[in-house]
């Protein structure tokens, strides 16, 4: 009965000690800058349009093949008058964040430094009613971005 | 014949009928207390918070839940058998709460007072296994088969510890009428006095109520959920309802019979809401031992099970049951045999010790470490 | 005593079919068995698998190395940085690459927090197979957790961490991270001290699982276990000795086995093997060196010589073993996993037939399996 005994007190221990609870959906853990959710795409500030040109570099390179790029001219390019340094210019943008398996690969091709993952909350908590509304769209990869809340990536 | 309620004169009929209903009343609110108790401490015990969103502190959480099982769906599997499936749940149900009829909660509250209570108690609250066979048999389902089997097994062998350990207490006090047990613990609670039959009553209670470690007939990793693995809704939330009610009840019963009821230590005198609080006090500090014991407890497996039973609780309730007699047949001073008892329950926990000792030996060293050059190598 | 025949026959007995999963709360996933029960003895269990085949392996062959890197990651989730390492482990040999020395650091110090991971893991659900009601569940996963904080700092994920890269990680480690393994090493030895006091001597769990599921030294190789559940047979077979990979023949740890190979002395063998790995944990971080974390000159796309090359690794469960045959180009030809929850598997019959049915269900608790590792 001893090991009876020393079993009622250890419970007894923890009875009295804090409870390592987090409170998830009225607390949310400071999440590293690290940290990976999906991918999404970057907005330059500079010339208000996207970083990416489109190049399909992380499409061919992504394993689970969830993305679908297409490009165009960009109507913004020096040569028709804008004041922008690419000559190409994404034009749609999907990633299926239900087959993304967030390897982090895409960030590592991008030669653009144009897509990045997500690393906030927001990120996260992407929950829906129909997988079809995980299929994201330009504006949708883009929406983040442009509020400017995302944190700056550490990691060399 | 008129009996007295609250002052007004009622037909007996009445007066039991209106008693009744108010206990069947407060029992649904106790057990749902309960159920809110058990999570909350259990959470503690598991560095948990548990329930905190429905209601302040989550009080409201067993609200919620009764509501959504009323809301339920009653289902039947296909295969089962409409009248012992539907019954079940009530067989299991009703005696746990005709076994309320005799215990006194505190002084002239209760709903009959029998002069042989504690016969009466023990003789109805074993009915309700009929309820749990009926459940297992009639759900055609395999598991909920073995949980049935199981529990008739385990409530059978584990009703006679737990009868005798009161028989024992009952001879000690010459008495089956629970209100005089607790008058005659007025100065000392029986728990003093017989401490190896408390151990086995709050063991047997433990298995009587399918309690951890002794929860093998519900086992949630072997057989999920026992006999109402195929319940759900109101049906289900009778089982549950059933569980907790138990639970008081054994408590209720606990404080009667060995902690001196409503009457140690303060006395018959005192307010009635003294009492109440005395009661109250008491209840809670058996239940919390039973959660207490639930967090911290693997369960036993069936065989393990009936030989404690048969082979280790019985023979000491026997002997219990013995010294109390030869004790009290020589009628000795009030305190020699007092104290007579008590050594003798301390002799008999202390063999308890020995024997669970024995039968399980105790642990080996580790595993010992292997040396670097004693490793296989390739 | 005569028994006429026609009672006999009016009271033949049969044997009870129990179908235990694939949904059942201690089948660790979406495994099943078929159980032939007597009572409550076991009298024959049919193990099903495949629930959870997703082919992984013939996925990698489609892929190039970075690629694949993922799918080991699930392969075994909840060790997934020791699936990494032999996947990475295995490319590396194949692509003759030269890891510098702190990543091979840092690579046991990730590999060495998950097996405490999954052996906390195994606690926790063995735990609630012997019936102890979620407490030591919720202990395992309080320590879990702050490992998985951890490995969120360093890697970015919580359980596929995708960090290992052929020829080191890819990117160092946070600025604090010294620190960081320190606290939640603090934090793991009191979570060790909570299961030693809840479960180890307490009577009711070794009447439970002493002499239960044993199996001799002599079966359980020739079953192929591997791994604690081996080790608890008495055989002292751990690669991180016999084959020191990455640098473990550097550091100072005991090889824990033990006596007579029962659920208990697997219980034991894992709680032992929990502390030596906090001691390896140690005294890598004293020895961290400074340095880069990937080789100078890297290819941007890594391409293999023809060859083949068999790699294994001391993971949570076993021996992790991946068999890789390139013919040349940027992905594999042909990928195996030797996976060990597999290995372990096919002793369950041994041990559980003769036993009660709850035996049979901490029989297999204790073999610790990981049905995404089993099915792949």
């Amino acid at each position: 009965m001893k090991g009876l005994a020393k079993s009622l007190m250890t419970t007894l221990s923890v009875f009295a000690r804090k409870p390592v609870t987090r409170d998830y959906p009225n607390y949310h853990k400071p999440i590293p800058e690290r940290d990976r959710a999906f991918p999404l795409l970057l907005w330059d500030f500079e010339i208000d349009e996207p970083f990416c040109t489109g190049c399909h570099a992380c499409e061919r390179a992504c394993p689970v093949e969830c993305m679908t790029v297409l490009m165009k001219d960009n109507p913004n390019h020096r040569s028709q008058g804008g004041d922008s340094s690419r000559r190409k210019i994404i034009d749609k943008f999907w990633i299926d964040y239900a087959r993304c398996m967030r390897c982090n690969i895409c960030v590592e091709v991008c030669n653009f430094d144009a897509i990045a993952m997500n690393n906030t909350w927001q990120g996260h908590e992407l929950s829906v009613h129909d997988r079809s509304d995980l299929v994201m769209d330009l504006p949708q990869l883009l929406a983040q971005s442009k509020t400017g809340n995302l944190k700056e990536w550490v990691a060399d | 014949m008129t009996s007295e309620l609250f002052g007004a004169d009622l037909n007996p009929w009445v007066d039991a009928i209106v008693r009744l209903l108010m206990w069947v009343g407060f029992m649904t609110v106790v057990a749902m207390g309960l159920i809110y108790l058990e999570r909350k401490v259990l959470a503690r015990f598991m560095a948990r918070i548990g329930p905190q969103k429905t209601g302040p502190m989550g009080l409201l959480q067993s609200v919620a839940d009764a509501l959504k099982l009323i809301g339920k769906e009653d289902l039947r599997p296909r295969n089962a058998d409409p009248w012992t499936f539907e019954l079940g749940p009530y067989l299991v149900f009703i005696p746990i709460f005709m076994s309320f009829l005799a215990i006194p909660l505190v002084f002239d509250w209760h709903i009959r007072l029998f002069e042989l209570g504690l016969l009466y108690f023990v003789a109805i609250s074993s009915i309700n296994l009929v309820g749990w066979v009926m459940a297992g048999w009639g759900s055609d389902n395999r598991y909920a088969m073995l949980g049935a089997l199981r529990a008739v097994a385990q409530g059978i062998s584990y009703e006679l510890p737990l009868v005798l350990s009161l028989v024992a207490v009952a001879i000690f006090n010459q008495t089956l009428n629970l209100e005089e047990m607790i008058l005659f613990q007025g100065q000392t609670p029986n728990i003093l006095w017989q401490p190896l039959a408390f151990m086995i009553f709050f063991v047997a209670a433990l298995a009587e109520m399918n309690r951890p470690p002794f929860d093998i007939p519900v086992g949630e990793s072997e057989v999920v959920g026992g006999p109402f693995v195929e319940y759900s809704g109101i049906r289900w939330s009778m089982f549950f309802l059933g569980e907790y009610t138990a639970l008081f009840i054994m408590a209720l019963l606990a404080s009667v019979v060995f902690l001196g009821g409503w009457a140690w230590p303060l006395g018959e005198e005192l307010g009635r809401w003294w009492q109440v609080i005395l009661m109250t006090v008491k209840t809670s500090a058996f239940i919390f031992l039973v959660f207490w014991v639930r967090a911290s407890m693997p369960r036993l497996r069936i065989d393990q099970l009936m030989a404690f039973s048969w082979k280790v609780l019985l023979p000491l309730t026997f002997a219990q049951v013995l010294v109390n007699g030869l004790v009290l047949a020589y009628e000795w001073d009030y305190w020699v045999s007092r104290v007579a008892l008590g050594v003798a329950g301390l002799a008999g926990i202390v063999l308890l010790y020995a024997i669970i000792d024995r039968s399980v030996r105790r642990p080996r060293p580790r595993p010992a470490p292997v040396a670097q050059s004693e490793a296989v190598t390739a | 005593m005569v028994v006429r025949p026609e009672i006999e026959r009016e009271f033949e007995t049969q044997d009870l079919l129990l179908n235990v999963g694939p949904q059942h709360p201690s089948t660790h996933g979406v495994f099943r068995m078929v159980m032939e029960i007597d009572g409550e003895l076991v009298k024959d269990v049919v193990p099903y698998i495949g629930y959870l085949h997703r082919g992984a392996e013939k996925l990698c062959e489609t892929m190039d190395y970075r690629q694949g890197i993922g799918f080991m990651d699930r392969t075994e989730y909840l060790a997934a940085f020791n699936a990494e390492l032999s996947y990475v482990m295995a490319v590396e040999e194949l692509a003759g690459l030269e890891v510098p020395d702190r990543a091979q650091w840092l690579r046991m110090i990730l590999c060495e927090m998950n097996r405490i991971a999954s052996h906390l893991m195994f606690m926790g659900a063995f735990g609630i197979d012997v019936g102890v009601f979620g407490t030591p569940f919720i202990y395992a996963w309080r320590e879990r957790e702050a490992i998985f904080d951890l490995f969120e700092e360093v890697s970015g994920d919580r359980m596929m961490y995708a960090y290992f890269r052929p020829g080191g990680l890819a990117w160092e480690v946070p600025v604090n991270f010294t620190e960081r393994v320190r606290e939640v090493l603090k934090a793991v030895n009191q979570g060790i001290k909570d299961f030693d006091g809840l479960l180890t001597e307490n009577e009711v769990f070794i009447a439970r699982t002493r002499g239960v599921g044993a199996i001799s030294a002599a079966d359980a190789i020739d079953f192929g276990m591997s791994g604690p559940s081996l080790r608890a047979s008495g055989v002292p077979l751990d690669i991180r000795r016999t084959e020191p990979y990455l640098k473990y023949a550097e550091v100072d740890f005991d090889v824990v086995v033990g006596q007579n190979g029962d659920v208990y002395d697997r219980y034991l063998c894992r709680l032992q093997e929990l502390r030596e790995s906090v001691r390896i944990v140690e005294q890598c971080l004293e020895k961290l060196p400074d340095g880069p974390i990937m080789p100078e000159k890297m290819p941007r796309m890594l391409r293999t010589p023809p060859g083949e090359v068999y790699i294994r690794t001391e993971a949570p469960r076993g021996e992790y073993g991946i068999y890789l045959v390139s013919e040349g180009g940027n992905r594999p030809y042909r990928l195996k996993v030797r996976s060990a929850c597999l290995s372990n598997l096919q002793a369950l019959k041994h041990m559980s037939v003769g036993q009660y049915v709850a035996d049979a269900i901490i029989v297999l608790g204790s073999i610790d399996i990981v049905l995404s590792e089993v099915d792949r």
